[in-house]
Parts: C-alpha cells; sequence; structure tokens
C-alpha cells in the first residue's frame, strides 16, 4: 500500500508485548498480561466536490495489568502509555507495580495463568482464514470512492439542498496479546468505511441523513451509489414531519434503530454489571423473557461480521455464546472474573483496551431473523409507528425503564403515511422484550451488530 | 513500603527540539497556506475506582505525540503521530500537507515564545493527595453511603485526576504554552427496597488540586446526594406522557441550552448552512429577557481553558441577547472563512484529533423571578431538577435531555417524583416559550462531557429557574 510508513512490524510489538511482561516480572509482579496496538489509518473527507479534510494517524500503545502477591491475596492494577522506548517500558512496568501494592487485594482475583487459550494450530488456522491485512485502497482510490458518492448523493433529487460531505477511510490495526503463563498471540484487521451525509429541504424545514458501510477490504464494501442513495432517500423521506396523538401504539423498528435494543440487551447481560446488580436482567437466568421466536447470539467467527476473534482481552478461546434461545436467558457474558464470582463457564467476552480495566464485551452480535418481510410487518401491525431514528440516552440500566426521543413514519391501514418527528417512545425493556409481535426477515450487518426489523405491540408515544 | 506519589516527578518536558520543530514547520508550510500549527501533548492521568467496599480498580495512562495541521481555505490537512523522533514528526507534516496544491515553502519564521494568562495552576493536581489518601477517601464514601439508608446495596465511588502539558506553535512562530489540571469524583448507588432497584448518582470537578476537591464536606455531601436521588427513585410514579409545561430547576438542567441551542450556533455548521441557526443571525430566537453566554474564562471551572487548542484566549460570548441571536463560536478557520473573529472555541480531545468550534461554559443569565412563584405557577406540568445525558440533531433542530430527578406538580403544589423521562423540543423554538426566569443562576457541579464527531471535551453549563410553557414530556402515563 502506497501510504503506509515503514511502520514498528507487528513481530515488533509482539516482542514488545512480552518484553513489557519480563520487565513488569522484575519489578515485582508475580502474573502480568499485556496488550500492544500500532495503528495506522487515513481518511478522506469531500464536501460539494471538494477536498474538506485529509486526515493520517500514527499510533501506538502498551498496555500492562500487573498483579503482585499480598498476605491477603493477588492484588493488580493497570497502566498503558504510548511511549515505547526501553525507557518508556520500564517506567508503565515500575508504574503498575506501584500502583498494584496499593490495590485492594482480592481473594476471588484471576491472574492471567490457566486461562483456555487457542492452541498453536487454532491461531494458524485462523490466521489463514481470517486473513485481513489490507485495507484495498489508497488515498486517491478512497477519495474516487468519496467523491462518487457524495455527488450521487447530492445529484439524488432536487430536495436535497446540501451537503454534510463523504467520508472514506481506511487503516491496519495491528494487535499483540501476551501473558505471563507463555502466551502469545497477534493478529492484523485491515479495515475500510465510507459513509455520507446529506441535507434535504431549507432553512427551518431541513433535514439530515446518512448511511455508511464498513468491511475489511474496500473491494467488499457497498457501492458508493448504493450509499448515496441509501442517505439521500432517507433524507428526503424525512421531509415535512408532522406530530402525532399521545397515546399507546404499536412500534417497529427497522434494522437501523433495532441494533439499539441490542445494544441495551448487551449492556444487561453483562456480567459485571448483574455482579453489580446494576442490570434489570441480573435475576433473569435461565427466564423466559422473549417470546420463543427469539433467539440472539454472540458469534466470535461469522463470515458476514466485522468483530470475528479467536480469542478475547484475556488471551481466552472464543465461543459462541446463545444468549437467548427462544426466547430464554442462556447466559451473561464474562470475563474470567466475572465467570468465577457468577458461577458460570467463561465466555471468552473480555474487552479490552490500552487505558483501564477489562470491561466485558460481544464479538458479533446477531439477532436471528424471522420470516416476515417489512411490508408484512406493516400489514400485520395495521396502524403504529415505524421508528426511523433514535436520540438521546434515556435507558435506566438498573430498571430497564426506557424513555427516548424518536422520528419515523405514521403506518396506517398497513401501510407508512407520513413522517413524525419530535415524539418520544416509552415503556421498560422488560416489558418491550416479552411484547415482541414480530421479527422481521431483512437481517442487516452493522459491522459486529446485525439485526432485523423488530415488532413491539405496545409502547407510549408522547407528542 | 515506600509511597508512591508520581505528582512529585515533574512532567517530562517533550522530547522535542526547537530546532526539530523550526524543521517540520519549514516543511509541513505551503506558501499559500491560510493556517497551520503543531500541537504537541503530554497527558498524565490515574483513576482509583470503589466497588463491593474494596479499591479494586487502579489505573494510569501517560499519553504523548503530535498533531500537524495545515489549513487551505476549507480544506483541513491533518496528521497525528504518537512517535516524537524526528522522522515520524517530518512524515506527519508530510501527510498534513497532502491538501496542498503550492510547491512553494512558506518563508519560515522563527519560533518564539508568547504567554497568555492561566485560569487554573499549572500543577498536576495528583501531586497533592498521595494514592493511599485517595483509597482511605474511597472507603470512607463507601461507609458513609452504607450507614445513610440500610437500603443501600451497592457503592461505587471513583476519583480521577488527569494534567495535560501542551504546546500549540503556530504558524507566526509564536509557541504557546497551557498546563491543564483537570479532576473529577463520582459516587454512584444502588439502593434495594421489596425486590426492586434503583440507581442514584452524583459528582463533582474542576481545574483544580485534588486536595480542593476532597477537602471539606463536598464529597459526603455528593454521597449524601447519591444516595437521595437512588431513594427517591425507589419512590417514583410513572412519568406524564405528552406536552404540558415545565420548569427546569437551576444549574445542570441548563444541558437545556448546550443541546437547544448551544451546538447549533458552532461556527462550523453555521457556515456550511447546516444548522437550523444558519440564517438567524440578528433575530429573535429566545423571549425577551433571555441572554445566553458560553464564558471559557471562569477561574477553575471544568469548561475554562487559558487558551483554546489553537492558542486564542478564551472569551466569553454572547450568543443570545435578550432573545435576539447575537453570536456564534468560533475557531480561526470558520470565522476566517465567515469574516467573523474566532471567540477561542477551537477544541480539540488531544493531538490526535481535529480542531472543531465546541462549547466552554454555557449558561443563561438570572432574571427576577423567584424560584418558588415559578414552580407555583404550574398548573399541571413537571419540575425537573437533575437530568442525564441529552443529544440534538442541529439540523431539525430536535434535541432531547433526560430527566434524572424530577417531580409531578399540580395546582402548584409538587405531588411526588416521577421516572427519568426524555424531554423533547425545537431549539430554535424553545426558548421562545420560556415565561419566567429566576434569579438563581447555578454553575453546575463540574461533571460535563460533551460529545461531537467522535471526540469528548469537558464543558460547563448553567441556568437559573425557568419555566417553558410547552415541552413534550416522554413518559408512559398517557
Amino acid at each position: 500500500m502506497s501510504q503506509s510508513n515503514p511502520m514498528i512490524s507487528s513481530q515488533t510489538i509482539s516482542e514488545q508485548a512480552i518484553r513489557l511482561i519480563e520487565t513488569a516480572k522484575k519489578a515485582g509482579a508475580c502474573h502480568a498480561d499485556a496488550l500492544a496496538i500500532c495503528d495506522t489509518g487515513d481518511s478522506i473527507s469531500i464536501r460539494n466536490g471538494q477536498v474538506e479534510s485529509v486526515e493520517r494517524e500514527d499510533a501506538q500503545g502498551l498496555g500492562l495489568r500487573a498483579f503482585i502477591e499480598t498476605p491477603n491475596g493477588l492484588a493488580f492494577a493497570t497502566a498503558s502509555s504510548s511511549d515505547m522506548s526501553e525507557e518508556g517500558l520500564q517506567s508503565l512496568a515500575e508504574q503498575v507495580v506501584t500502583m498494584a501494592r496499593i490495590s485492594e487485594p482480592d481473594p476471588d482475583a484471576v491472574p492471567p495463568i490457566g486461562a483456555n487459550h487457542p492452541t498453536a494450530d487454532e491461531l494458524s488456522d485462523w490466521q489463514q482464514r481470517h486473513n485481513h491485512s489490507d485495507s484495498g485502497w489508497t488515498l486517491e482510490q478512497g477519495k474516487a470512492a468519496a467523491m462518487e458518492c457524495e455527488e450521487i448523493a447530492r445529484n439524488y433529487s432536487a430536495d436535497i439542498s446540501n451537503s454534510e460531505g463523504a467520508d472514506a477511510g481506511f487503516g491496519n490495526t495491528h494487535v499483540a496479546y501476551a501473558s505471563s503463563d507463555g502466551f502469545a498471540a497477534e493478529y492484523a484487521k485491515a479495515s475500510a468505511s465510507l459513509s455520507v451525509s446529506v441535507i434535504a429541504g431549507n432553512q427551518d424545514a431541513m433535514q439530515r441523513d446518512y448511511a455508511w458501510h464498513r468491511a475489511f477490504n474496500a473491494a467488499d464494501l457497498r457501492s458508493p451509489q448504493h450509499i448515496a442513495e441509501e442517505a439521500a432517500s432517507r433524507a428526503v423521506s424525512r421531509l415535512n414531519p408532522g406530530s402525532m396523538d399521545s397515546g399507546e401504539y404499536a412500534v417497529i423498528f427497522e434494522p437501523r434503530t433495532a441494533t439499539s435494543l441490542l445494544g441495551h440487551l448487551i449492556g444487561a447481560v453483562n456480567g459485571r454489571a448483574v455482579l453489580q446488580q446494576r442490570s434489570f436482567l441480573a435475576d433473569s437466568l435461565n427466564q423466559t423473557i422473549f417470546p420463543d421466536f427469539v433467539h440472539i447470539e454472540d458469534n466470535p467467527d461469522h463470515p458476514d461480521g466485522m468483530g470475528n476473534r479467536l480469542f478475547d482481552g484475556e488471551g481466552t478461546r472464543c465461543t459462541r455464546n446463545r444468549i437467548i434461545e427462544q426466547g430464554r436467558l442462556h447466559t451473561f457474558l464474562a470475563d474470567r472474573y466475572v465467570a468465577k464470582r457468577l458461577g458460570q463457564p467463561e465466555t471468552g467476552s473480555a474487552s479490552r483496551g490500552l487505558t483501564g480495566d477489562i470491561g466485558i464485551g460481544s464479538s458479533n452480535l446477531i439477532w436471528q431473523a424471522g420470516d416476515q418481510t417489512h411490508e408484512e410487518m406493516l400489514k400485520n401491525i395495521g396502524n403504529g409507528l415505524l421508528v426511523t431514528e433514535l436520540i438521546g440516552f434515556g435507558v435506566n440500566g438498573v430498571t430497564g425503564d426506557y424513555s427516548r426521543g424518536a422520528g419515523g413514519f405514521l403506518i396506517e391501514n398497513g401501510q407508512l403515511s407520513r413522517p413524525v418527528q419530535g415524539i418520544t417512545i416509552a415503556g421498560n425493556l422488560k416489558e418491550m422484550f416479552a411484547n415482541i409481535a414480530m421479527v422481521g426477515s431483512d437481517l442487516t450487518w452493522f459491522g459486529s451488530t446485525a439485526a432485523p426489523s423488530i415488532a413491539i405491540s405496545a409502547m407510549t408515544v408522547a407528542a | 513500603m515506600s509511597e508512591y506519589n508520581p505528582g512529585t516527578t515533574p512532567a517530562p518536558t517533550l522530547p522535542v527540539s526547537i530546532e526539530t520543530l523550526q524543521s517540520v514547520l519549514a516543511h509541513m508550510l505551503p506558501a499559500d497556506a491560510d493556517d497551520g500549527d503543531l500541537y504537541l501533548e503530554h497527558s498524565s492521568s490515574e483513576s482509583l475506582a470503589l466497588e463491593e467496599g474494596r479499591v479494586k480498580h487502579v489505573s494510569a495512562s501517560t499519553h504523548q505525540g503530535m498533531g500537524a495541521r495545515v489549513i487551505k481555505g476549507e480544506a483541513a490537512g491533518h496528521a497525528f503521530t504518537d512517535r516524537l523522533d524526528t522522522s515520524a514528526l517530518l512524515e506527519a507534516g508530510k501527510s498534513a500537507r497532502a491538501i496542498a496544491q503550492s510547491g512553494q515553502n512558506r518563508t519560515p519564521i522563527a519560533i518564539h515564545d508568547v504567554s497568555a494568562p492561566a485560569l487554573y495552576q499549572a500543577i498536576n493536581p495528583a501531586e497533592s493527595v498521595s494514592f493511599s489518601e485517595r483509597k482511605t477517601l474511597l472507603e470512607e464514601l463507601d461507609a458513609l453511603a452504607r450507614s445513610i439508608d440500610p437500603r443501600v446495596k451497592q457503592v461505587f465511588a471513583n476519583v480521577s485526576s488527569s494534567f495535560s502539558d501542551i504546546h500549540i506553535i503556530r504558524m507566526d512562530g509564536a509557541a504557546i504554552h497551557d498546563a491543564r489540571p483537570l479532576v473529577r469524583l463520582n459516587v454512584s448507588v444502588v439502593v434495594e427496597h421489596n425486590g426492586k432497584r434503583e440507581t442514584g448518582s452524583a459528582g463533582g470537578g474542576g481545574r483544580f488540586s485534588l486536595s480542593r476537591l476532597i477537602d471539606g464536606d463536598e464529597a459526603k455531601r455528593l454521597v449524601q446526594e447519591a444516595v437521595r436521588l437512588a431513594l427517591l427513585g425507589l419512590d417514583a410514579h410513572d412519568a406524564p406522557a405528552g406536552t404540558m409545561p415545565v420548569v427546569l430547576g437551576p444549574g445542570w438542567p441548563g444541558i437545556l441550552l448546550h443541546e437547544a441551542i448551544g451546538h447549533g450556533l458552532e461556527g462550523d455548521f453555521n457556515r456550511k448552512g447546516t444548522s437550523v441557526f444558519a440564517d438567524k443571525m440578528g433575530k429573535r430566537v429566545a423571549a425577551k429577557g433571555i441572554t445566553v453566554v458560553d464564558d471559557g474564562t471562569i477561574a477553575e471551572r471544568r469548561g475554562s481553558l487559558s487558551i483554546d487548542d489553537e492558542g486564542t484566549t478564551t472569551h466569553r460570548t454572547t450568543l443570545i441577547e435578550d432573545g435576539i441571536l447575537t453570536g456564534y463560536l468560533m475557531d480561526k478557520q470558520n470565522a476566517r472563512l465567515m469574516g467573523m473573529t474566532p471567540t477561542g472555541n477551537g477544541r480539540r480531545e488531544s493531538y490526535a484529533h481535529p480542531v472543531l468550534p465546541r462549547m466552554t461554559n454555557t449558561f443563561m443569565l438570572a432574571g427576577n423571578d423567584k424560584p418558588a412563584d415559578i414552580i407555583a405557577s404550574l398548573d399541571r406540568g413537571i419540575y425537573a431538577v437533575n437530568f442525564g445525558g441529552g443529544q440534538v440533531d442541529i439540523t431539525s433542530g430536535k434535541f432531547v435531555f433526560t430527566t434524572s430527578e424530577a417531580y409531578y406538580v399540580e395546582n402548584g403544589k409538587i405531588q411526588h417524583p416521577v421516572k427519568g423521562a426524555t424531554l423533547i423540543g425545537s431549539g430554535h423554538e424553545v426558548l421562545q416559550k420560556v415565561s419566567m426566569i429566576g434569579n438563581d443562576l447555578q454553575l453546575d457541579p463540574g461533571v460535563g462531557t460533551c460529545g461531537k464527531g467522535g471526540q469528548s471535551v469537558p464543558v460547563g453549563v448553567g441556568l437559573p429557574t425557568i419555566r417553558i410553557d410547552e415541552l413534550t414530556v416522554g413518559g408512559t402515563e398517557a
């Protein structure tokens, strides 16, 4: 790729992760694990046919977690640094060990030894099947795609009045993980993305919408035309919105907004939130919380997903987690510590950035498609609301209480009748989950999340 | 055991010589550039978090790097690197130049220091309080929360601090330095009663030392506040659904201004004509009596900056005066393109992010009404005192913010607390429906973080008690 710098190779970052662990052990750590990341990326944005910005990133970082032994059990701390020099490694190791000494020991702490690591064969097999080392774009190619996309979107209709521009981005991430039990592995992930945002209407009657797509290789991106037409047609369709009467309505979430429901579910089945009693599903394990036609899984190895991974942020082999099967909540997502505390199997869900503590996250999150087309769903609902936009953060994760700003279309007699905006939809997620009436066949991927249209039989609309 | 106290070690100065920076600048800037700068940053942060009665999460991070920027007309080239060796810096400069047409280099100007008056002390805020003192504090807060009410089941407390050392080298050779401390204390609790759980949280902070934050009773007040809010939630009724008058309490409910008008007045959106406010300069956008300012100059506030991230001294900018739109929030590029003056609102999350026009501390000036009279004016409506987050679509003007403490009011009397509900309105209309303005302006406690274009920056808001005659309340009681 012509744009790439003579970068530190991934071989080196793997070695640096291992060296960092050795340094931490010399500084007094009994166990440690480390992450090393190198990121390079380019992006270009085009607005009104002109280059608006060109950006280049060249990032690197080390993250270290070190454990020390105390009479009351293991204590640990985490630290990160962008300084990959020898002195940088040394001071990071010393800092994290000193901090671990003031951290409170936890009798349940799980050090990075004896994890269920993938084997060398699995690692090499994975690398062959998931070889994403090239995004497939140069800056000129990205620019051409963004130019084409923006131009098609601006010329889509006379109603398109302005543009926020089109962006093409591409880059490479190299990640290395190593732990003091001798496991070390690395992977490279390239990706390319294309997005556009345009405005329809004028002055007080403007409506904006966008579309985007991301793939490992630019060759697999939806075409500039596809993305442009999606954004522009959505913006135009929103023109001249009205309000509606407050009251109870059946509500359909299109795939784009249905992914937010998956997000709320994942927040609630996060084992750490369960442990902390900060989840409205904390007491719902093995209970039927959805109708029996709902199936939701966390799949780390899916041909359409951007979230594929062989091992998680603790080097644990990722498994396919059937979170909801026939409506029943089967498992919480857990790292090794949470699995131990909850007394459940590990799910390979440790999610880790350079900074801060280990979190919990899904790989590819998939709400399995149902058998009704979008049109059939509208027909079966008869009268209600199609939600195409949600804004705000009105979800209480502890109680499941839900109240968000929304926009979309009124459904009358089984058809979309007119756009509505400036409304809220409210309910409680537990009830919303139980009241799902239909699941569409229109499964759509958004990076590492896939959802079909979802119909809920009743929610309160305020207008 | 020796006490680790990172503040006693001075933050390392950036390992880049003036000669190297001069060379990067000389190679980066084409003769026809309108602007360009280098932004060098060294940031360190520390965080201690308590849960289950133990300080189990101790973390730190140290990051340094350089952002290079070249601006020509409406175009901007931006590159950043975490590597501070000469070749990486020169390469970044070359990447930033990608937007340039001219092959000619600009005549280099010698780099010289320019000083700006500081609104906060150039100290690492962590310096004043050792790790073990911070740990003891969190443990005391945990014990206090549990002693207030037996229904308190979980306590989470977090104390964090950061210190950023910034050098901006401008195209004219001016080198401007800012050292930015920031601290934050947060407490949140889960209460349980009869199988029902609720949560409440409170926080505070600013650009001052950790010792200022934790000395005195402020930390204890945050615990009491978090417990009070959580217990209130246990008694909350369903919120009403529909359009009704709403009274907002003073302080943090100023998030209304941030969402409803602040974002819509940012220079980039108005230059491009994508904001609903783009054609409203000099026009009425709020009721008479309403004046709204964005003020980055208040000493030690979370949203304040001595200089913005382009080296411009921050200002107090009047956005709305007596109901009339009078000002936009400007960085240098958008100001130049619109023929306006930069207002010190060019901000970036870090060297690794581009500059955008952003808010600092945004608030409405006080009026003359007594808060009690404003509440008493409600026949049937909502009195909202605390909020979670908010969001806006600056093109349609639709904005939302979600209550975390609100009451149903009938015949001027507070009836009962209601569950969190999202309020939705139109930014260009909502302030025209304000009919009463309290005499009790308050700024928020120092907890705001604003997101735009994937970047987070600390901000502040403020509001006196106000009455809005009509706003849509997104409850479940239709």
